[in-house]
């Protein structure tokens, strides 16, 4: 499997590091505790696909967003996850 | 308080021994170099700063920083992709230091002092892709890895910064690689293991490719 970093270009999948689910939200302060538990703790287990966080540690040290289907491994979007790059974040 | 005074050296001076390493009674495949006693700062951009930092960057040194994997030579220091929003400076003699630099980016970008922390290598010689190709999963062949094309990538499971720096006076290619320096002899050895069969002539410099 290979992920095409958009800030390096293709890359083996030994310099990623898998997160998981990119879809929870923190909830606010004052959110309820079964907010926050199901926050925390509740992950869907998805056959098909799935919103998912990658580290490319091995590489340009980004946080990315990639659509992933969990049945071919097939990847359909990659992008910069929010905070990656200054000029990415309020610019 | 007690007086200290902090000699600095090579995290290679154990590791590094000059002269002919693998095999023998051929031309050295390999010319492996460590460059030693360089200044190198890191720049990364402050969050929504990084078009302010360009410019800044570009009245600085001439010319603009990368903002794509690619290393540049401005007349007195390299300029070396490092990921989004940020490049190291590579440089010597005090020309680009943290007291220099510090207040022409301020505000701009945060910076760090890497010139004790990271080791740098200059590989080349005939069989340095054939050799390379051991470690490194990027495709370096001439027409995809050209002369100032960079990577941030992984050795062995080390991060490494991988340049192709000016090519030498007999057209063959020179890739340069900074390393962490408490990987560096790690890496040091893996290099020599992956090279031997080619032969290596191993040196170091003060001089910057
Ligand atoms: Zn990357």
């Amino acid at each position: 499997m290979r992920i095409v970093c958009p800030f390096c270009g293709e890359r083996e999948l030994g310099e990623f590091t898998y997160l998981g689910d990119a879809k929870p939200q923190r909830p606010a302060a004052d959110a309820s505790e079964d907010a926050v538990y199901d926050y925390v703790y509740l992950r869907d287990n998805i056959a098909g696909v799935m919103s998912e966080h990658w580290y490319h540690g091995g590489g340009c040290r980004s946080w990315l967003k990639i659509t992933r289907n969990t049945l071919t491994h097939e990847i359909s979007t990659v992008e910069p996850a929010a905070g990656a790059g200054a000029a990415k974040v309020g610019a | 308080m007690a007086e200290f005074s902090w000699a600095s050296r090579s995290p290679l001076e154990q590791a590094l021994v000059t002269g002919v390493h693998g095999a023998r009674g051929v031309e050295a495949g390999i010319l492996l170099t460590e460059i030693r006693n360089f200044d190198l700062i890191q720049v990364m951009a402050r969050r929504g700063k990084g078009a302010e930092l360009a410019k800044a960057a570009k009245a600085r040194f001439g010319m603009a920083a990368p903002d794509t994997p690619k290393a540049v030579q401005t007349k007195d220091a390299t300029l070396i992709w490092s990921g989004p929003d940020q490049f190291l400076v590579l440089s010597k003699d005090g020309k680009y230091a943290m007291n220099t630099l510090a207040p022409a980016f301020s505000g701009l970008a945060s910076l760090s002092d890497q010139s004790h922390a990271r080791a740098l290598i200059s590989i080349s010689g005939a069989k340095v892709r054939t050799m390379l190709a051991k470690l490194l999963s990027l495709d370096l062949h001439p027409a995809v890895f050209q002369v100032g094309a960079a990577a941030a990538t992984s050795i062995d499971h080390t991060s490494v910064t991988l340049w192709r720096g000016a090519d030498q006076t007999d057209g063959r290619a020179v890739f340069n690689l900074l390393v962490f320096a408490t990987f560096a002899e790690s890496l040091w050895h893996t290099t020599l293991d992956a090279g031997a069969e080619y032969g290596i002539d191993i040196r170091y410099s003060e001089e910057l490719a």
